[in-house]
């Protein structure tokens, strides 16, 4: 399979590539291009792969229609807090699930996994009625705390022990020796040597967030609460049409800035997932 | 700086019992060296001296203070791991000065330690250093560095050096030896390797099973061992066993008679296990015995020959070079000053 | 550090104290993974002893009643006649999904895994729906795919007439199933590629001097090393396609007809539309079951579609 291609198999390759990656570039790029189309030539035919004329009040009108900057603000700091609350909480879980011997562990270990066989969807409605009777519907409550610490996070906790499993015993032994106690040696050891880990946690953790669509549209309700997925779909028209070129340039507006950073740090974004722990 | 001693000290995991009721006292400045082959509970015993496991009974003091249930770093000891443990996240001199960051040590205090140390171990233009762009030996001397930084009561080793290749194995010994003398720290230190324990130890202990089988001077033990096992353990190439019994015409094994010390017809009728180290036996046209040789290995120094002793194979090191090849009989005779009996029921010394 | 004084008593060797090494150990764990633990009880066992609760009873949401109606709900559940063809769409829908995914991530791996110039940019390309906001890239789609929209014309460039994708149903349900694909067969395109760069190339080496043709070394070297992965992947992968809501939401809203209205569809119109609170969650309980017997059974196979497992 390592072998030495020939020119002409590479051209092939090369070609079949090329054709393959058109469903996955062209969304993209249809959706930029189309934002900035006048509404009269969003459907023209024959299709203008790039635009003819510009008609750049679409995204005027994004803000217009919409309170869009708050929704995007909601929808930033809840993915920043769910993040790093993640970050904490399944560092912590998963480093003493690794390294640290205490009764029952692997019994609570399994117990803990069960989140990870149980779709949100499943626990949807008692979760609703829970947060209604605290008050806490049409609050953001339940998109920052049912992330952090039940089923999606569970994965990151899995992911964070299959690291730990990996480091060596003899670097905590040796910082105990040095006079660290456990939570010392978890910040100052365990933590720091965790940070490709914490990373691929952290882009996954992110785009989980970023990407929620059932949980808001069940526990939100005013436009002011609304996140980015579920303000996406709330430009149409008096019959419930959509608006086109504005929801595309609202979706354009929400996509590109994450697509720019994984561009830039592709390397990490790719490698990080696929080091998941899934080797484990 | 302090004496070390270890009473009745066992350890068991659930219905497996890894060590059974260890005595051993350790003076002051000592360096002491656990060796056995593997399983035998010398790792798991350095482990709970330092405190990385429990101790199932008995007890462990340091310096007069009971320590079985102090945490290590109340212990005051410092240890050097079998695969260095360096952070690797930190430079060598963060590495080296961390443990004093958290015992409290002001900044200036701790620079000055580490040079110090870096100054002793020769490592002073590695400070900036990651573990990961240092060599072997470097990190190897880092791991001391570690330890010796903070001037605990007692070093610990875990087989420090099997990571290293065999030339720097044996300059690493001659440095922990010379750091030794320079420190005269009380130290315990753990190996596999009996030409370890011999070249470094003031007190070797031989460790088989989780028992402690003999303590004592390199030499001692190699001089008279205790029983067949620390004969067999410390040495190399090993000793020579043959078994057979002591008749009123010497030992008499199949195939073979060899001549005895007057002192050990006093065993007449027993069956014995004879112990012959391979540089024991001499040449001797006249008066040896005949024995048909297997292998001829010349090391230039001396000549190590693998012969048949009657029905029993043995080696002997000469330090007259041999001429001789495979399948020519040669003539050997014991150096009757140095034969070792034991019982060939129990393993026990008899002479 | 406690040292315990007064009471030491004289038989034993010194009074050891209460928190031995070992049991402080076992504290730090327990305060560890209490944020973890404490979460998983209330947001995912009690809610999962709700829903068990909730299926037994009868939940009029404007007359505010809830009663006691034991398995009344799980007789609707049978006697649904939606339900079979809810069923239907979602095992076509994971099927589907799942196949296409799979295979198409395991091609795409083959190909980034050549040694090639510009790999990374290809890499980087097929992947990057993953990070494309999913109802952004469901809303795009959901334009192409219009009667009028790009994708038929471009196909009318060429003189096709195509259909109108999200209105007929088999046309409904490949397009949802090929959205999603698209959307994150790359996230398995790199766990495929990682398994791939994991088998040594002396294998292929050694199979090359035997004179292996390099279909035969696919079949015998290359899937039987990255088997685990295959199994690992396709768990991921079913478990997520039955959890697929947005792109129904946005895309056919389950139609037409109920053509693509998946059981999490579904679910959620009866509890969150027509307020069914009481069969929505026994259509959870459903959801769970079919979860679990799935991954077990997946689990379960291993033994006999794992060649090799590390």
């Amino acid at each position: 399979m390592k072998a030495e291609l020939s020119p002409r198999l590479k051209t092939v390759l090369y070609g079949v590539m090329c054709v393959l990656l058109i469903p996955f570039v062209f969304p993209t790029w249809w959706m930029v291009t189309s934002s900035v189309k006048p509404i009269s030539d969003i459907f023209a035919f024959p299709p203008q792969l790039i635009p003819r004329s510009y008609d750049w009040t679409t995204y005027s009108k994004v803000f217009e229609l919409q309170p869009f900057v708050r929704q995007y603000w909601n929808s930033a700091y809840i993915a920043a807090i769910v993040t790093s609350g993640t970050m904490v909480v399944s560092s912590m879980a998963g480093y003493a699930f690794a390294r640290i011997r205490f009764p029952f562990a692997n019994t609570i270990f399994m117990i803990v996994l069960l989140g990870l066989l149980i779709p949100s969807e499943v626990t949807i409605v008692p979760l609703f009625q829970m947060f209604l009777k605290a008050g806490m519907v049409n609050t953001h409550w339940p998109l920052i705390l049912v992330p952090i610490f039940g089923a999606p996070s569970v994965f990151a906790t899995f992911v964070m022990r299959q690291f730990f499993v990996t480091l060596p015993a003899e670097l905590e032994e040796a910082a105990r020796v040095d006079g660290l106690g456990r939570f010392k040696i978890f910040r100052k050891i365990a933590l720091p040597l965790a940070k490709p880990a914490l990373a691929s946690v952290a882009i996954f953790t992110f785009l989980h967030s970023w990407n929620l669509f059932l949980e808001p549209i069940v526990f939100l309700s005013s436009a002011n609460k609304f996140t980015l997925p579920q303000a996406l779909t709330q430009y149409t028209d008096a019959y419930g049409g959509p608006m086109w070129n504005i929801q595309l340039a609202a979706a354009t507006l929400t996509a590109l800035p994450v697509l720019i950073v994984f561009i830039i740090a592709q390397k990490q974004f790719v490698e990080g997932l696929a080091h998941t722990g899934l080797k484990g | 700086m302090a004496e070390v001693t270890l009473s009745r000290v066992r350890k068991n995991y659930g219905a497996v019992d890894i060590i059974h009721g260890v005595d051993l006292g350790i003076d002051d400045g000592e360096f002491v060296v656990l060796v056995g082959p593997s399983g035998c509970g010398k790792s798991t015993l350095l482990r709970m001296i330092a405190g990385l496991e429990s101790i199932t009974g008995g007890e462990i003091k340091i310096g007069g203070r009971v320590v079985n249930d102090l945490d290590p770093k109340d212990r005051d000891i410092a240890m050097v791991f079998q695969n260095y443990a360096l952070y690797p996240h930190m430079t060598v001199a963060t590495n080296m000065g961390f443990s004093l960051e958290h015992r409290g040590t002001g900044k200036a205090e701790i620079a000055a330690r580490v040079q110090w140390a870096a100054d002793i171990l020769d490592l002073s233009h590695l400070l900036d250093r990651y573990p990961r762009q240092l060599s072997g030996g470097q990190r190897q001397r880092v791991a001391m560095g570690r330890a010796i930084v903070r001037n605990p009561q007692v070093f610990l080793f875990d087989e420090p050096l099997s990571n290293l290749d065999a030339k720097l194995r044996v300059v690493m010994r001659g440095e922990i030896k010379s750091l030794h003398q320079k420190l005269k720290t009380t130290t315990i230190y753990v190996t596999h390797d009996q030409v370890e324990a011999m070249t470094m130890a003031d007190k070797i202990v031989v460790l088989n099973g989780g028992r402690v089988e003999q303590i004592g001077a390199p030499l001692d033990l190699y001089d008279r061992p205790a029983n067949q096992f620390v004969a067999g353990f410390i040495g190399s190439p090993a000793m020579n066993f043959l078994t057979g019994t002591i008749t009123a015409e010497g030992f008499a094994a199949p195939g073979i008679l060899l001549p005895l010390p007057e002192a050990a017809y006093e065993f007449r009728g027993r069956e014995v296990v004879h112990g012959i180290r391979p540089e024991h036996f001499v040449p001797d046209d006249d008066n040896g015995v005949p024995a048909e040789i297997v292998l001829v290995e010349p090391m230039g120094s001396e000549t190590q020959v693998t012969m048949k002793l009657g029905e029993t194979q043995v080696t002997g090191i000469f330090r007259e070079r041999v001429s001789l090849s495979p399948g020519a009989t040669i003539h050997v005779r014991p150096d009757l000053a140095n034969i070792h009996l034991f019982a060939a029921d129990s393993g026990q010394r008899l002479n | 550090m406690a040292v315990a004084q007064d009471h030491a008593r004289p038989e034993s060797r010194s009074s050891s104290p209460f928190w031995t090494i070992a049991r402080r150990d076992s504290l730090a764990g327990f305060l560890f993974i209490a944020p973890q633990v404490i979460g998983i009880i209330v947001f995912v066992l009690i809610p999962l002893g709700l829903v068990f609760w909730y299926s037994l009873h009868e939940w009029n949401v404007l007359a505010n009643t809830f009663t006691y109606t034991g398995a009344q709900n799980y007789r609707m559940l049978i006697e649904d006649t939606n339900l079979v063809e809810v069923l239907g769409a979602t095992a076509i829908f994971s099927a589907g999904l799942v196949v296409l995914n799979l295979s198409l991530a395991l091609l795409l791996a083959v190909l980034l895994n050549q040694k090639l110039a510009g790999i990374t940019i290809f890499r980087t390309l097929f992947f990057s729906p993953v990070v494309v906001s999913l109802v952004a890239w469901t809303i795009v789609w959901g334009f192409l795919l219009q009667k009028n929209g790009g994708i038929n014309g471009m196909l009318q460039v060429f003189g096709i007439e195509g259909p109108n994708w999200l209105r007929e149903e088999t046309t409904a349900m490949i397009s949802v199933i090929v959205v999603q694909v698209f959307k994150n067969v790359g996230l398995n395109m790199i766990l495929f590629l990682a398994a791939l760069q994991g088998v040594p190339n002396e294998l292929y080496e050694a199979a090359r001097i035997d004179g292996a043709p390099a279909s035969r070394q696919f079949r015998r070297i290359t899937l039987p090393l990255i088997s685990p992965t295959i199994l690992l992947t396709s768990i991921i992968t079913i478990v997520g396609s039955l959890q697929v809501f947005a792109q129904i939401a946005v895309l056919t809203q389950g139609g037409p007809g109920m053509s693509t209205t998946v059981l999490v569809y579904y679910l959620y119109q009866q509890a969150f539309q027509f307020h069914l609170f009481g069969y929505g969650s026994t259509l959870s309980i459903l959801l769970f079951v079919i979860v679990a017997v799935l991954t077990f059974a997946q689990w379960q196979m291993r033994k006999r579609i794992v060649f090799y497992e590390s």
